[in-house]
């Protein structure tokens, strides 16, 4: 009984891994555009599809994930700029902007199932061994993986601690006017964040199907509800939440999993950011300032 | 303001309407009397698209086939794609859209099991012949005539399993499948037979597909201590599966339904249990697993259409679901070169006197031999890829069932035979 | 000709339930301000609901499911409606607080979500992924050959159709209209005035899902079978588009966006020729019907918001008005 908990828990720091990557880079997108993007997995599998031809024209395994992120980062800049703020500039407020996102993501996936032939491709970056830790079986690329969430945390935390930059990402995730009056070049701001979920998100995309060991058009598409539950959990614009809120999230599915019924690991993990989005303070109409505007 | 934009948009979609009517009109006048047409009725998207996939893997062999060898009558076949996304409301639409449009249709290809009680009676009515793949037990008795059969009913595969497993001593099951349709139509079959032969039912487990880990499920069936793991799944899920099983020191001997036997499946388990896969796994196909002249020209139009073949090609060469199409279209062409028709109440009746054996009867291989024999006046009995063709009254034809292990190339080695009468010897309740 | 009668039949047995399915999203969106994203999912019950209580009990193995009570067709149409009633009723009391529009909207979209991932999980349900097949028809002893069938019951769901929007701009012209448009403009004022705001929404909801569950029920009869496949969240998407097209809150604009979107726009590319591989053409009915939507919304931002009389809302400015708070760079 024991052990099972141990083991399952041991999945859900490996399962949260893989979410807190994208829930990171979704909470800092979201944090401070205030944009509920619902294209964010169809992001995911683009730069996931990216690393898998990048892998198949002979760009080594792990070096996939730079592929991936800079995919994710150009790719999300262009929505954000070619997209987003053109809905902006014509009066779309919170719901429109996710509404917007959601019938981006119908096209982009759509279009992903087109291109792909409906097909699932097999992405093996190495042949992994298992590594045993007390009672816990993983393989070592889940090992890497725990690896990266963490380093992408650290890093996160010392970019948003240390740097100037990292100040005013936080300025303006606070208060974008008061931002704005204290000199903040806010345009830049707006389009490092993008660059810089975006490079997260398509990381993300690229972690899961290293670990899933095949990438195909719905690989973005399940996974987001449990990134966004994540995100929102952890406070929009915290990092650290996010990886704290993942933490929870990817445990809690895999006890559910380990002593229930698996096939509900996944309902479960809907329920929570049902749950989540019910109770946040933020989600009363007319909530504080830094949450009711798109900055975009 | 509205009113005039909502007039603009009707009249444009009028125009559209038009314009693509014409063009379809257009193209199937220009055609007829050069090109006929055999319709896939089947899903090309969505959940099931692996079945379309298929599907477009042995049709297309057997258009080239057909074509290369002069065609039906001097007229050239083409496909044409009806996708039912596999559920009956999209599909009843597509399939009278289809009827409506398409002059020169001699057959179809499908329906598939999801939407066939819904299909098989408007494409009767409408009389077109139909090399069926429903899997529902209810078609083994079934009345419709231009409905055809040579896929063996969900639950044949099944049952072959569980008199495969009692033929190996093999008593304690666990069930093991996905929550996907194709997994689950299959399952019944095998639980069905299983009761009926006394072996007994330890662990039931049905796997959400594509999750990172199904622990609980593995420790599930571990803790039930079975002699055998009867199991489908797509591919992802049946590697995370059986790699966590045998981390845990769980393996058993595997027996996998028909649609494990195709390569993403054999790849992905094999990738999760190394050496231990060849010893332990053993598959239920139908079609055979020797290489006859049938089948070796199969394989040859495969790799002719390579360049159409959904990818990878390769795996539609040893694919049972593709090469059980193939046959079928070759069946349906040897019937219409054999009454000099292109009309299917003409030849709709005509199917089995190409197929089933008979005295006298001259045995051809491919569609080209079988043209050649028919022009030459004799009657023929085409023994296709899939191995004897022998469409009962309720136009049935399923062959025996053959165990198989396989090599580390994926290609099929023979264990055993189950054969037609032993599978129909078995009682199965509520099919 | 005849082989287009069928067609034409069936196209038209749709047009006639998805104009009950439009007139429900109206009545939730355009009049009580509710954005039901997981619309399908009360659509769905009241189809299995029907198949189930129409059908005989479960044989166990083949095919799974609850109930199994055989019957007859007009009693399966009741209880389809009243489960896509009490299904909305359940879900309308935890989701329909004041929240956020935005989370709204997922939080709907999500138990669409859910209710897929259940049903496909618990097979012994409604037989989980390949769902219920072998549903009787209506009537069947009825001495009508299949054409005529067909057309009788085109007829038939056309009438349901009618009297439904008969009943619901009734509805919305009466007191209680008045009373869930002063909720949906100016939701302080008319819960200053003692208007029961959230129990209004509550009506509305309920009441858009036993329409609902009857345009299930009405469509599981003809079709004779129901999966999940039929039932996917991006459904809802292609009614909320015809919903853009024809305008929000104005029922006549529901009727005519049905017909532009999910039968003529969706319908017309079967007619083209085929390209590229089979299966190409549906992926880009999709990208299509996303593209529609981007572009209603483009032009029409402030459109998909109904008839907002009241300019100066707090929280939510209306975007007329409102300059964007756009961030562009100094350099």
């Amino acid at each position: 009984m024991l052990s099972t908990l141990v083991s399952a828990i041991g999945f859900g720091v490996v399962l949260a891994s893989i979410i807190a990557v994208a829930a990171m880079g979704f909470t800092i997108q979201f944090g401070l555009t205030n944009v509920l993007n619902l294209s964010f997995g169809a992001v995911m599998t683009v730069a996931a599809f990216s690393a898998y031809l990048a892998n198949r024209h002979g760009v080594g395994g792990w070096f996939g994930l730079a592929v991936g992120g800079v995919a994710g980062a150009v790719f999300t800049l262009l929505l954000g700029r070619g997209v987003f703020k053109q809905y902006a500039r014509r009066g779309a407020q919170l719901f429109e902007m996710m509404m917007v996102t959601l019938g981006l993501s119908l096209i982009i996936n759509y279009a992903i199932q087109a291109i792909s032939h409906n097909n699932i491709y097999q992405f093996v970056v190495l042949p992994s061994s298992l590594i045993q830790l007390g009672s816990i079986l993983i393989t070592r690329t889940q090992l890497i993986i725990v690896f990266i969430s963490v380093g992408v945390l650290v890093a996160l935390q010392l970019l948003l601690q240390l740097t100037k930059i990292g100040k005013a990402l936080r300025a303006m995730a606070a208060d974008p006017d008061l931002a704005r009056a204290c000199g903040i070049r806010t345009g830049q701001i707006v389009v490092l964040t993008w660059l810089l979920s975006g490079f997260l998100c398509g990381l993300a995309g690229v972690v899961y199907i290293v670990n899933a060991q095949s990438v195909g058009y719905t690989t973005g598409q399940l996974f987001l509800p449990l990134v966004v539950a994540a995100a929102i959990l952890g406070g929009a614009g915290s990092p650290i939440g996010a990886f704290v809120a993942s933490l929870i999230m990817g445990v809690v599915t895999e006890v559910v999993a380990a002593f229930g019924n698996a096939s509900y690991s996944t309902v479960a993990g809907f329920g929570i950011l049902v749950l989540v989005l019910l109770s946040r303070p933020g989600t009363v109409r007319g909530g504080q300032a830094g949450h009711t505007q798109l900055t975009l | 303001m509205r009113l005039r934009k909502i007039g603009v948009a009707v009249v444009a979609c009028a125009i559209v309407v038009g314009a693509a009517t014409a063009a379809a009109t257009a193209q199937s006048r220009r055609t007829s009397g050069n090109t006929l047409t055999v319709a896939g009725v089947i899903a090309l998207t969505g959940s099931s698209d692996f079945e379309g996939q298929n599907q477009v893997g042995g049709i297309y062999p057997a258009l080239y086939a057909i074509n290369k060898a002069g065609g039906v009558n001097g007229d050239q076949l083409v496909f044409k794609g009806v996708d039912t996304r596999g559920d009956p409301a999209d599909a009843l639409p597509a399939v009278q859209q289809m009827l409506a449009t398409t002059s020169n249709l001699i057959a179809v290809a499908g329906p598939d099991t999801s939407s066939a009680p819904t299909i098989v009676p408007v494409l009767n009515s409408a009389k077109v012949p139909m090399m069926a793949v429903a899997g529902e037990s209810v078609y083994d008795r079934n009345t419709a005539p231009y409905f055809w059969r040579l896929f063996p009913p969900d639950a044949a595969n099944g049952t072959a399993m569980s008199l495969w497993a009692k033929r190996k001593g093999l008593i304690k099951v666990a069930a093991v499948f996905g929550t996907d349709s194709g997994s689950q139509g299959d399952k019944p079959g095998v639980i069905a037979s299983m009761k009926s032969l006394h072996l007994k039912l330890v662990a039931n487990v049905d796997l959400t597909p594509a999750q990172p880990t199904y622990l609980s499920s593995v420790r599930k069936v571990v803790a039930s201590h079975p002699q055998v793991i009867m199991t489908e799944s797509d591919a992802t899920t049946a590697g995370t599966f059986f790699g966590e099983l045998k981390q845990l020191g769980g393996l058993v001997p595997i027996i996998g339904t028909e649609a494990t036997f195709t390569s993403p499946w054999l790849t992905a388990v094999k990738g999760a249990l190394g050496s231990d896969f060849l010893k332990n796994y053993t598959g239920m196909i139908t079609a055979p697993s020797k290489v006859t002249p049938a089948v070796r020209a199969y394989q040859q139009a495969v790799t002719a259409v390579h360049g159409k073949e959904p990818s990878p090609w390769h795996s539609y060469l040893s694919n049972p679901f593709s090469i059980t199409y193939y046959d079928g279209m070759v069946a349906v062409a040897l019937a219409m070169v054999a009454t000099h028709s292109n009309k299917p109440s003409v030849f709709n009746t005509a199917i089995p006197s190409v197929t089933n054996p008979g005295k006298g009867k001259a045995v051809v291989y491919t569609f080209a031999q079988g043209k050649a024999a028919l022009h030459a006046g004799k009657h023929i009995q085409y023994i296709g890829a899939t191995g004897l063709i022998d469409f009962d009254k309720w136009h049935n034809s399923f062959g025996n069932q053959e165990a198989v292990m396989s090599t580390s190339s994926l290609k099929p080695v023979s264990e055993g035979v189950v054969t037609a009468k032993q599978i129909e010897a078995v009682p199965i309740k509520g099919a | 000709m005849t082989a287009w009668s069928y067609y034409i039949a069936t196209l038209t047995v749709y047009f006639g339930v998805n104009v009950l399915s439009a007139l429900s999203l109206n009545l939730q969106f355009g009049f009580a301000g509710v954005v039901n994203f997981g619309y399908i999912i009360f659509q769905a019950v009241g189809a299995y609901i029907a198949a189930v209580v129409v059908l005989g009990p479960s044989s166990g193995t083949f095919q799974q499911y609850v109930f199994g009570a055989r019957l007859p067709f007009g009693v399966a149409l009741l209880l389809a409606t009243a489960a896509g009633a009490v299904l909305s009723l359940l879900i309308g009391l935890f989701s329909l607080r004041n929240i956020r529009r935005d989370y709204q909207a997922a939080i709907l979209l999500i138990i669409s979500l859910i209710g897929t991932q259940v049903v496909q999980g618990y097979v012994p349900l409604f037989n989980g992924s390949n769902g219920i097949t072998g549903v009787p028809r209506p009537l069947s002893a009825l001495p009508l050959n299949l054409q005529q069938y067909q057309w009788a019951y085109a007829g038939w769901v056309l009438l349901a159709a009618g009297i439904v929007y008969a009943v619901v701009t009734w509805l919305s012209r009466s007191a209680w209209g008045r009373a869930l448009r002063a909720t949906r403009d100016q939701e302080d004022a008319a819960a200053a005035i003692g208007l029961n705001v959230t129990a209004l929404r509550l009506q509305v909801f309920v009441i858009g899902g036993a329409v609902a569950g009857l345009s299930g029920g009405l469509l599981v009869e003809y079709i004779g079978a129901w999966s999940p496949d039929a039932w996917g969240y991006a459904e809802t998407f292609v009614i909320f588009t015809a919903l853009f097209v024809g305008g929000i809150g104005n029922y006549r604009g529901a009727v005519l966006g049905v017909l532009l979107v999910p039968i003529i726009f969706l319908e017309v590319p079967r007619f083209l020729p085929q390209v590229g591989y089979p299966g190409l053409m549906d992926s880009v009915e999709w990208i299509a019907i996303g593209a529609a939507w981007m572009l209603c919304l483009y032009f029409r931002p402030q459109g998909i918001v109904p008839e907002r009389r009241n300019r100066a809302r707090r929280g939510e400015a209306a975007p007329h008005a409102a300059p964007v708070r756009e961030r562009v760079g100094a350099a």
